[in-house]
């Protein structure tokens, strides 16, 4: 296992409250504290409810906290509203999510180049060229979702959030729909972002297996931080888990 | 299975609303449509004048043509006789020796000859007509006992008298002693009032008023060499049976009718004429029908289609074809019933208020009234429940069929079958369109009838044909906005890769211009000409005389005879029956009485001229029609029922608003139970002449032509406005509802596009391009079936190719169908995704 020198945290929670709508009931986010550093590979984990989901929208502004504050890459996300919202988080987050989330309507090319596009900005096409290539759909530019594999669709997304050049990806269970040997090249394309191109990755997943890939895991239960592993494997993500539900 | 059905309706109880909505409005529609038809079916006179009679021998109602046709089939030979019956205008008259003939029947108590001529009542304040402009039926007294008629006030008729219902004398404000003034083909007489009659019970018969003379009065009033009818009252408990078989024996050809029957011996002015209602209603159902059908069918497929990737999930978990066929069938059953409990009595609201605005313009009589049947509402119901299943299996056949593993990937790529099969439904609808415009004569009176099915089958091609020709038709206005920015580009990329969802939306745009235009620019193009023809027309006149009434012919021959007077032209207006190979059929005509100067009334004679007595013209079209050449012995039944050979001396081409044959106006007179001119064109140079006219007969209006010519139908064109109402309400509803069920499956796409980094704004932009692409795309499709059907209909008329009949009227329908468009188009998104909020990530 490799450790990085990180630099400083490129998204920072804290004491982070989110209620379920409806108010009632324990919240999903009950304070929750945490920090990810630039260029690091981050798991988070816990059980079924335990707010995993929820702490990765309000950390990439896709949810907004009841309390607490949260800053990403720098911007106190509290203070902004959309479209100011969208807008930064085009410019600084790629999203991998279980359900791809790509454009039917668009081919693979296309939707690579989405966010800048979206963005106003001229698309830097040699780059997305080179990412494609790097995700090893060299050739399927011009396909269409539709006609790809899951573990193909699921590279199509990592190279759209790739092709902006994010400062951090947020994965939220992104092999949660494939199957072993799909998963773990995704694994590995995620564990190069952060290796080659100085990406931080926070990635949320119930799989010990996947959180292995990660630098350091992030336990959740009840809506709290309860338990923190570095260097994890499987084996130990595993028994940590194992405690973590237990208590 | 049923309750599986019902969970899937309330799961997706918002992605079935829209569908919902477009059953409901359909049940609506559909019965709305058919309770008018079948009101107007079955409606009965609503009264009879013959009440009190056992039986009346009816005078001729009707033109009765017989023809034999001999077939030699393997050396036999067969007759076939064929009868066809058309209705006259007027009465015809029996025998005057029936009624002692009749009387000495055993059984018989009296037998009452009954004239029956319509009379134009005035008095110093003005014409007088009964409720609901009801026309004014002249009798002799002694009809008066067949309803019966009982004396209010005053006494019975003698001559110089008159007795008139007591509705008319409330109308008109006459007491006994008043003077009346009545017109007929006759004369204008001059009676003074004797009594106030009424039947049991009430004022006046409904649709009738009725005006009572002196007996002996009656044939010099009237005309009419006979009566119009012979009623036979029996002895108290004389054998029925008997004396109506004997009635029948002394009757010969005449009908004798009895019971409910009898009504139909009345004069038939004075009878509610459903005839014209009956092809408004036709034609309405043919329209709301087809516009139902329609947009039902593209409803059901859109939300049908929505759902492929849920109906593949079931295959893959084990359901059979046969049961996701059960599973739709059900669906479309529940959701068909749910919609007509709130859609038949909307139908029956529907109907109650076309028939009251009909009943205002005049379009159906003012007796109409819309009878709810059961029977009807059912089979609309079970219209609409049909047409939701047929469809509903149809766009699911798809994802019913395939294998189960390839199941979820066909959902995602846009299945692209069945393109032979579309391609064939459109290449038989358009070349049913192509061979109507091409056949059949659309300058006739079927002509707005057969463009409407031509716009209708056209429509039906688009709709086969729809994603193709969405895909040609959108390049251009896509490649515009693929220019314009981030969000015009999605825009152009996602409408032409959704080819299908964007045809599902715009051919409800397509139906609605499409429907409307022809319907609204052929109508405005018939009244047009008719009103140039007019003019035409009467451009050689120098002032047109017309009485509040009309005028009897010989006081028009005394106007046209004045001094100072140098041409001259009355018309009597009457109907025809011409026998079209053995069938009769009825043509508008004109009785012309010329002198002086000829082009006084310029009918725009091709060939030959206006002859005298022994001869008629016709139009070029109609002669065209039945086969006839200048010179031709033409058999021709009269108002009455009286068969006259007249010899075709001119064709004429300015017959719109007018008539299709012009006949000597003295033989239409005598025929014609009204027989009165309806306006005198006259050419003087002389000022006095108008002085004089007022002088003499200050009753009649005279007034410059060029202050005149304004005629044309307006009944009919506030019909056709009404029914494009109707139909553009229902159509403004189906595109606003597409375009809904169309935003309301997208939210996922649209929080896709969201976590790629848009702005809800942005999202906005794409759907507004999209909206532009689609109607841009919906309104060529729509101009061009419109101009496929408008252009030929436009040369038909008068030979003049116009792509724009009205560029107003054009324009405002192009406008309103594409801000619909663009609003129902932008609407939506803004609702499921406001510009504040976050992206959705749930349901996923």
């Amino acid at each position: 296992m490799r450790i990085h020198g990180a630099g400083g945290p490129v998204v920072e929670l804290v004491e982070v409250v989110r209620r379920y709508a409806g108010g009632s009931g324990a919240p999903a986010l009950a304070g929750v504290t945490v920090a990810f550093a630039a260029g690091t590979f981050s798991a988070v984990m816990g059980p079924s409810g335990s707010g995993k989901s929820t702490l990765l929208q309000c950390a990439a502004g896709l949810d907004r906290p009841d309390g607490g504050r949260v800053r990403l890459a720098g911007q106190e996300l509290g203070t902004l509203r959309e479209p100011k919202l969208t807008q930064a988080r085009r410019r600084r987050v790629g999203f991998v999510f279980q359900s791809y989330n790509l454009m039917d309507s668009l081919s693979v090319w296309q939707n690579v180049l989405l966010p800048q596009r979206l963005a106003g900005t001229r698309p830097d096409r040699a780059w997305a060229r080179e990412v494609l290539h790097r995700v090893g759909l060299a050739g399927r530019e011009n396909d269409r979702p539709g006609q790809l594999s899951g573990g193909q669709r699921q590279r199509v997304a990592l190279a759209r959030a790739l092709a902006a050049r994010p400062e951090v990806i947020f994965a939220d269970e992104p092999t949660g729909a494939l199957d072993l040997g799909a998963g773990r090249e995704v694994l590995g394309l995620l564990r190069e972002a952060v290796d080659d191109l100085r990406t931080a990755v926070v990635m949320v997943t119930h799989d010990p297996a996947a959180a292995a890939w990660a630098d350091r895991v992030v336990f959740l239960a009840d809506g709290r931080v309860v338990s923190e592993l570095a260097d994890p494997t499987a084996e130990t993500v595993a028994a940590r888990m194992t405690a973590v539900t237990a208590a | 299975m049923i309750r599986l059905a019902i969970g899937t309706l309330r799961r997706h109880r918002g992605a079935y609303l829209g569908t919902f909505l477009a059953a409901l409005l359909a049940a609506a529609l559909l019965a709305g449509a058919g309770l008018l038809l079948f009101s107007v079916l079955t409606a009965t006179p609503p009264a009879d004048r013959f009440a009190n009679a056992t039986a009346v021998v009816s005078g001729a109602r009707e033109v009765t043509l017989t023809t034999t046709k001999e077939k030699h089939k393997k050396g036999k030979t067969k007759t076939k006789t064929k009868t066809k019956t058309e209705r006259l205008s007027g009465a015809g008259t029996l025998p005057a020796d029936l009624v002692p003939r009749l009387a000495e029947l055993t059984g018989v108590a009296r037998v009452v000859p009954d004239t029956a001529f319509p009379v134009e009542l005035t008095t110093a304040a003005g014409p007088v007509r009964g409720a609901d402009g009801a026309p004014v039926i002249g009798h002799g007294w002694s009809s008066a006992a067949l309803t019966p008629y009982r004396l209010r006030a005053g006494h019975e008729p003698a001559a110089g008298e008159a007795v008139v219902d007591a509705d008319l004398a409330a109308r008109g404000g006459l007491t006994v002693g008043d003077e009346v003034r009545i017109t007929t083909r006759t004369g204008v007489h001059r009676l003074r009032l004797a009594g106030v009659a009424a039947p049991a019970g009430r004022d006046a018969l409904p649709a009738q008023g009725a005006l009572f003379l002196a007996d002996g009065a009656v044939t010099r009033v009237s005309g009419l060499a006979g009566p119009t009818a012979v009623a036979v009252l029996a002895q108290p408990g004389a054998d029925q049976a008997a004396l109506l078989a004997a009635v029948r024996a002394g009757a010969g050809d005449a009908p004798v009718l009895t019971d409910a029957d009898r009504v139909q011996a009345d004069l038939p002015g004075a009878l509610p004429d459903y005839i014209g209602a009956i092809s408004v209603f036709g034609f309405t159902i043919g329209i709301t029908a087809f516009a139902a059908i329609f947009v039902l069918t593209g409803t059901v497929a859109l939300g049908v289609r929505q759902r492929l990737r849920e109906l593949a999930l079931l295959r893959t978990i084990g359901a059979t074809p046969r049961q996701l066929r059960r599973l739709l069938g059900m669906e479309s059953l529940v959701l068909a019933a749910v919609a007509a409990m709130p859609g038949l009595p909307l139908g029956v609201l529907v109907a109650h208020l076309v028939a009251a605005r009909f009943r205002h313009l005049g379009v159906v009589p003012a007796q109409f009234s819309v009878r709810v049947n059961p029977v009807v509402l059912l089979l609309a119901g079970c219209a609409g429940a049909l047409v939701t299943l047929v469809a509903a299996r149809f766009a699911g056949r798809r994802a019913v069929r395939v294998a189960p593993a390839q199941a979820l990937v066909e959902t995602v790529v846009a299945p692209r079958g069945g393109v032979a099969a579309r391609a064939a439904v459109a290449l038989v609808a358009a070349a049913g369109a192509v061979a109507v415009l091409t056949f059949v004569p659309l300058g006739g009176p079927f002509g707005m009838g057969m463009t409407f099915i031509s716009s209708a089958l056209l429509l039906c091609a688009v709709a086969a044909l729809g994603p193709l020709l969405v895909r040609l038709v959108a390049a251009v206005p896509g490649r515009l906005s693929a220019g314009t920015g981030a969000a015009g580009w999605l825009a152009a990329a996602t409408t032409r890769t959704e080819v299908r969802r964007t045809a599902a939306v715009a051919v409800p745009l397509v139906l609605m211009f499409a429907i409307n235009a022809p319907l609204l620019l052929n109508g405005e193009l018939t009244a047009r000409l008719a009103e140039e023809q007019q003019a035409a027309r009467l451009a050689g006149a120098t002032t047109l005389v017309t009485g509040a009434a009309g005028l009897p012919l010989d006081t028009a021959a005394r106007v046209a005879a004045l001094p100072g007077v140098t041409g001259a032209v009355a018309t009597v207006p009457t109907r025809v029956v011409l026998a079209q190979e053995g069938k009769p059929q009825d043509h508008a005509a004109q009785g012309l009485l010329r002198t002086g100067s000829d082009g006084v009334l310029d009918l725009a004679v091709e060939d030959g001229a206006l002859g005298g007595d022994g001869t008629f013209a016709a139009s070029a079209d109609l002669a065209a029609a039945y086969g006839w050449r200048l010179g031709d012995e033409v058999p021709i039944w009269l108002a009455d029922g009286e068969r006259v050979v007249l010899r075709l001396s001119a064709l004429f081409t300015r017959h719109r608003g007018f008539g299709e044959l012009t006949l000597p106006a003295a033989l239409v007179a005598a025929h014609d139970p009204r027989g009165l001119v309806s306006t005198v064109a006259l050419r003087h140079s002389d000022g006095a002449v108008s002085e004089r006219i007022g002088q003499r007969w200050p009753e009649l209006r005279v007034v410059p032509t060029a202050a005149a010519t304004r005629t044309g139908d307006g009944n009919q064109q506030g019909a056709w406005e009404l029914l494009v109402v109707v139909s553009l309400g229902f159509t403004a509803i189906a595109v606003v509802n597409t375009f809904a069920i169309s935003a309301a499956a997208r939210r996922r796409e649209f929080a896709d596009l969201r976590l790629a980094g848009a702005t809800a704004g942005q999202v906005h932009r794409l759907v507004d391009r999209e909206a532009v692409i689609t109607v841009v795309a919906g309104l060529a499709l729509g101009v061009a079936v419109t101009s496929a059907v408008v252009v030929p209909f436009s040369v038909a008329q008068d030979g003049v190719f116009r792509l724009v009949v009205a560029p107003a009227t054009y324009l405002v329908l192009l406008a309103g169908v594409a801000g619909l468009g663009l609003v129902a188009g932008a609407l939506p998104v803004r609702l499921v995704l406001p510009r504040r909020g976050l992206p959705a990530l749930g349901d996923r």
